[in-house]
């Protein structure tokens, strides 16, 4: 009861999300961030620790963990699960020889029950990249429909390069995750 | 007690007439005092029993410094003991040595955790401080002996990989189970796979690149012109690889004894072993799980390819070749894992032409 209500009350009251962004390394997850939010992509370096971005999406603010992906730190992942909204998994839609291993991370999360109430928002990323797989593919090879069924999921191709599909993602997260906390 | 010292000189019409209940409340506080202090005692009294077969208990100060010191000593005796024998003992009893001496220094802090109800804050302080300095030297010394720890894993990795390459090109087909898990199949990128002491040429100009893989190659020359999206760089043994500009990032796991020049936007460097690097980044490279890898600017010529750079954004040099992080290092000091190449071992410019024999794509 008591803080936790409180807390919830306040983020009904200013209407924020709490949106983490995880993947494995090398996934675009940084690139995303800052395109959506009209900054330079040009020069990202592989992320050390952790960006947060905080982003006036519609009439909510959003609040975007940015968790590096590098394997060394994946073991860090769980320090930002709390509280958390929203849960965006990136994909390089063009890196097929570790959609294993991306597989067994994002299975690895999906059991964590801290984040069994969140809504899972899946990017294929680099979309742009000829080549790579299509969402269609990428939700085959990670076996999406294999859910749990109470999990609100959505998968979207993407390019965080030429910003195409990102809007799309965030839209359904935004209004997913709306529709949950904030009923009138 | 704070209430009583106020109320009297101050009172107020209100207090008097509640007089009767802050009394109440006072006697109250007083009991609720005095229990905690009886339970204190007895939780002292109980751990002292506890304790009393592994750690007689004393209450003194002097008497705790003292066991306090011998301990420390020994952490210190053994601590000097692992360094010396680093050279001579193989790394598991090493290993070992150092997690026996890692418990030793939990068992002195929880010493300090179960006499800290008694003993001046000073000594606390002090005793902490002497416990991290020693998890300090123990750290350092697990440090100098990863690339040991480094070593033994890769070599089994390694032989792990010579048996599956032994059952045959299977491996380089993605992961059987998930096959079937899925029924679905991943098809491969186009690139160099399974090569043996070749020269592997590809000119990208006039193709729309997207990623290029290379995979499993051994004692092979790479050699590729133009501009691509991505590229993948896995399982490489003395090889040395030449590439044009890569727009997007470049990824490099389980590479020995290689040689790389490349450019690119983004460069992340895994499981590489004595292998140099020229590169040209807009970012900064990054390695993880690496040793004896060095760095250099990049230095490639063919025809062409200032116009390639310049499309892909890489015709600027920022130095960036020279600011690797390492994920498995994140200190001030200077990693161990990777150095600057000296100038005078370095490579002079390279120059690749498409006219060159050598085998295609296949």
């Amino acid at each position: 009861m008591g803080l936790l209500s409180i807390i919830r009350k306040i983020k009904r009251k200013e209407k924020e999300m709490r949106i983490l962004m995880v993947g494995l390394d090398n996934s675009g997850k940084t690139t995303i961030v800052l395109k959506i939010n009209g900054e330079d992509t040009s020069v990202i370096s592989p992320t050390l620790g952790f960006n947060i971005k905080t982003i006036t999406y519609d009439k909510y603010t959003l609040n975007i963990w940015d968790v590096g992906g590098q394997r060394t730190i994946r073991s860090y992942w769980r320090n930002y699960f709390e509280q958390t909204d929203g849960l965006v998994w990136v994909v390089d839609s063009s890196d097929l020889r570790r959609l294993d291993d991306c597989k067994m991370e994002l299975d690895n999360l999906l059991k964590e029950e801290r984040l069994s109430g969140a809504s899972l928002l899946i990017f294929a990323n680099k979309q742009d990249i000829k080549g790579a797989l299509t969402p269609a593919e990428i939700a085959k090879v990670l076996n999406l429909e294999a859910m749990d069924k109470t999990r609100h999921w959505k998968i979207v191709g993407c390019s965080a390069y030429t910003g195409e599909g990102l809007l799309e993602g965030f839209d359904w997260l935004v209004q997913d995750i709306a529709s949950r906390i904030y009923v009138p | 007690m704070e209430d009583e010292a106020q109320h009297p000189s101050n009172p107020t019409p209100d207090q008097t007439l509640d007089d009767p209940t802050i009394h109440q409340k006072h006697a109250s506080m007083l009991e609720r005092l005095s229990n905690l202090h009886q339970t204190r005692l007895q939780n002292s009294l109980t751990r002292k029993s506890d304790s009393h077969s592994s750690n007689p208990s004393f209450e003194s100060t002097q008497s705790f410094l003292s066991r306090f010191s011998d301990s420390k000593r020994s952490i210190e005796s053994q601590l000097a003991g692992c360094r010396l024998t680093t050279a001579t003992t193989d790394p598991n009893s090493l290993k070992s040595q150092l997690e026996a001496v890692a418990i030793s220094i939990a068992e002195l802090e929880k010493l300090v955790a179960e006499n800290s109800y008694f003993l001046p804050s000073y000594e606390v302080r002090s005793s902490l401080k002497s416990i991290s300095d020693l998890k300090q030297t123990l750290e350092n010394l697990n440090s100098e002996l990863i690339p040991k720890k480094k070593f033994a894993f890769r070599n089994k990795a390694a032989k792990k990989d010579q048996s599956s390459a032994a059952k045959g090109a299977a491996i380089v087909k993605p992961d059987p189970h998930l096959i079937n898990k899925t029924s679905f199949e991943v098809r491969d990128s186009p690139g160099f796979r399974n090569k043996e002491g070749q020269v592997l040429v590809k000119d990208f100009k006039g193709l729309e690149v997207g990623e290029f893989a290379l995979s499993d190659l051994n004692s092979c020359e790479v050699k590729l012109m133009g501009c691509a999206r991505a590229l993948f760089v896995h399982r490489l043994q003395n090889c040395r690889v030449y590439a044009g500009p890569i727009l997007g990032s470049i990824l490099i796991e389980e590479v020995e004894g290689c040689v790389f020049v490349l450019a690119s936007h983004q460069i992340r460097i895994h499981h590489a072993k004595g292998s140099d690097f020229y590169l040209r980044v807009r970012s900064r490279p990054i390695i993880e799980d690496c040793s004896r890898v060095r760095f250099a600017p990049y230095c490639l010529c063919y025809k062409g390819i200032e116009e390639d750079l310049r499309e892909s954004s890489l015709n600027e040099e920022m130095g960036n070749w020279a600011n690797v992080d390492d994920f498995r290092w994140l200190r001030a000091v200077q990693s161990p894992n990777w150095s600057i190449l000296p100038e005078n071992e370095r490579v002079g410019t390279i120059e690749i032409s498409n006219s060159e024999t050598g085998i295609e794509e296949s």
